[in-house]
């Protein structure tokens, strides 16, 4: 028996959580049989009391409508007339007795009218009786003894009624909501959930709204629903396109970087590389026992002999937040050539830089030679007067610091070149001009400086010579070598050089000072006769002293 | 208040006309004087009998009398419809039955002065010395 009303519990309980309907019917079940049940309850106990006073009400009109024969009845004594009136009264149902009497007289007496009413079973309403031509003059009572009993019962009765009626209707009430919940709502959401089942497997299918529901929420969810599916749609077949663009980028950007002739890496604050190309490796000139490791090895590692300022270049970029370039010069050994790199680093955020690296060499030779163009002249190959100025400052930074004490320059001045121009041509005078380069190459150091400031003028610095003597001597080994004959075109030519000679002297000594001493000295030699070397005055103050 | 000013007129003529109903008995009976309550107990049937145990019997007069309708109204308070129903309402049970009514005044006085028990009411003017005025009902 247990067993079975569990069993009808469980299914009970599986109905009302897969049925909206038996949900519905249950709820509305419960709701209107407690309401029910708690209206029949007050009811019930009022319907007792009303019930009792209605019947007190009702016996109050029926006293007044039998008053007047009762008065008369009184007022005459009339048993006949009293019986009457008492019978006719006894016909209410909820009447167990009627007495009237006038005075001590018992006029009339019908049904069970005990003599003291207990106000449980029985109760009695009493009435004076007036006579009918004197209000005031009292000539009986009526007295009606009322059913308690038959009234609680027909109170009874009637809750009873109002109660069953009640619980019908609200079992019709459930019934029809129940219908109307099925027929409405569920029915409906079932046919879409099929259609849904439905279109599961197919794309651009769309549901079809219930008949009938076009119009209703039902529809307009089936609407939506559709319009979902139609914009999910779009946006798969966006996704795909997306998918196979972003593929396609990815492997043009992978071949970009895989045959990339600039070096492309990632690495992080401190150095240590994440991702590298070929070429990095290539431009980096890393042997193959030597290949970096992702997330170990760090960029100063690679290039250690530059290791500090490749650390500076990383600290600045992360402090600036800006892009940076360093060039760097790699030594060759037997594997590779030496040349010129640059490594570009760019902050990309979290800490991390992006860097590139360049071969450079070509760019840094073409640099080095253009500065050499710019300082050297053409014809002869020795400097030019710029080129002159240039290793003149660098000579003077380097005695102002060094231990190199003394500088010697040598201003030479050509003779009978003038000549030789004007009678074998510029071309005859540019051979000439060369063959003394030639000569005063022959004749000084590596660390010299040669130079043909202008025309047939040149220069020799010699550097580290505090020797007055020996640069009188290298003076005029030139004066003599350039005084020996050449030959241009068959023709033998003769031409001579004056030279004068001014030592730098003293810290203060500028290049310009030391200039234009030897530029007198070689006047004076010029004066002197052609062929000569003659000396500056050590220094123009010296002198100047010296005169003082 | 036409109403009124009606009735006030009507006790007005009746005054001037000298019309007082009084209530006779046969001298011979030992009644000197009724209570108007006494005397509307017999004619009602309430009582047939005087005060002093003798019988009484009511005479009253035609139905649409003045005197009649003067006499119940003074009484009782009641109209000739209303005296009829109370009169209706008892003929059934048959023990009491109403007055017998007699043409007029003069008939009444003969009756009561030929007759020891009989009373009977008329105007004070048809009263002669062969009746005894038991009451008098002044409006």
């Amino acid at each position: 028996m247990s067993s079975l009303l569990k069993h009808r519990f469980r299914w009970l309980t599986k109905c009302v959580r897969r049925s909206i309907v038996a949900r519905t019917t249950l709820a509305i079940l419960v709701l209107s049989m407690s309401l029910g049940l708690t209206f029949a309850a007050i009811v019930s106990r009022n319907v007792d009391r009303r019930e009792q006073e209605r019947a007190e009400v009702r016996l109050q009109g029926l006293l007044a409508t039998v008053e007047r024969t009762a008065q008369i009845a009184c007022y005459l004594n009339d048993p006949t007339l009293a019986a009457e009136i008492a019978h006719g009264l006894m016909l209410n149902r909820t009447l167990s007795g009627v007495s009237i009497t006038a005075g001590k007289v018992t006029l009339a007496r019908v049904g069970n009218t005990p003599l003291r009413a207990d106000g449980v079973s029985v109760s009695s309403i009493r009435s004076q009786i007036y006579s009918p031509f004197d209000a005031h003059e009292a000539v009986g009572e009526i007295a009606l003894f009322v059913d308690r009993v038959a009234i609680h019962a027909e109170a009874a009765g009637y809750a009873r009624d109002s109660t069953l009626a009640m619980s019908l209707q609200a079992a019709l009430v459930a019934a029809g909501v129940a219908l109307a919940v099925y027929f409405f709502s569920t029915r409906p959401i079932r046919a879409v959930s099929n259609e849904l089942h439905r279109i599961r497997s197919q794309t651009s299918a769309r549901l079809r709204i219930p008949p009938g529901n076009r119009l209703d929420e039902i529809g307009t969810l089936v609407t939506d629903v559709n319009t979902l599916i139609g914009s999910l749609e779009d946006l798969l077949i966006r996704e795909r396109e997306l998918r196979i663009e972003h593929a396609v980028g990815e492997r043009r950007m992978r071949l970009i970087f895989e045959k990339a002739e600039s070096g492309i890496f990632v690495l992080d604050g401190r150095g240590v590389l994440d991702s590298w190309n070929p070429a990095f490796v290539r431009l980096l000139r890393l042997p193959a026992a030597q290949l970096p490791r992702a997330g170990v090895t760090q960029l100063q590692q690679l290039l250690a002999q530059h290791a500090v300022r490749v650390n500076e270049l990383i600290r600045e970029c992360l402090t600036s937040a800006q892009s940076n370039d360093l060039d760097l010069e790699m030594t060759g050994d037997g594997n590779s050539r030496a040349g010129w790199i640059e490594i570009s680093l760019k902050p990309i955020g979290a800490g991390v830089l992006q860097g590139i690296v360049n071969d450079i060499t070509e760019r840094k030779q073409e640099e080095l030679c253009a500065q050499e163009l710019a300082a050297h002249d053409t014809l002869t190959g020795v400097l030019n007067l710029r080129g002159l100025n240039a290793g003149l400052a660098v000579a003077f930074a380097r005695r102002a610091s060094d231990s190199i004490p003394e500088l010697a320059l040598l201003q030479i001045d050509l003779d009978y070149f003038k000549e030789v121009n004007d009678a074998y041509g510029h071309e005859s005078g540019d051979r000439v001009l060369r063959h003394v380069a030639g000569i005063l190459q022959r004749n000084t150091r590596r660390g010299d400086l040669i130079a043909r400031p202008g025309g047939d003028e040149f220069v020799v610095a010699l550097v580290g010579i505090a020797d007055l003597s020996k640069a009188q001597q290298i003076a005029k080994t030139i004066i003599a070598d350039i005084k020996l004959p050449i030959d241009i075109a068959g023709q033998r030519v003769h031409i001579g050089a004056s030279i004068g000679i001014a030592f730098a002297t003293g810290e203060s000594d500028s290049p310009q000072a030391v200039m234009r001493r030897a530029d007198e000295a070689m006047y004076c030699a010029k004066k002197s006769g052609r062929g000569q070397v003659c000396l500056a005055p050590l220094s123009q103050r010296l002198s100047e002293d010296a005169v003082a | 208040m036409r109403l009124l000013f009606a009735l006030a007129a009507i006790l007005l003529t009746q005054a001037v006309r000298g019309q007082t109903l009084v209530v006779i008995v046969n001298p011979s009976i030992g009644v000197q004087h009724l209570s108007r309550r006494e005397t509307l107990d017999i004619f009602l049937g309430r009582y047939r009998t005087f005060p002093s145990g003798e019988s009484a019997l009511p005479v009253d007069l035609q139905i649409n009398s003045t005197e009649r309708r003067q006499f119940y109204l003074i009484l009782a308070h009641k109209d000739v419809a209303d005296m009829s129903s109370y009169w209706a309402r008892l003929t059934f049970s048959g023990k009491i039955s109403p007055p017998f009514a007699v043409a007029d005044a003069r008939v009444a006085v003969d009756i009561v002065a030929n007759n020891p028990n009989a009373i009977a009411y008329v105007d004070r003017t048809a009263v002669n010395n062969r009746v005894r005025i038991a009451l008098e009902l002044t409006p």
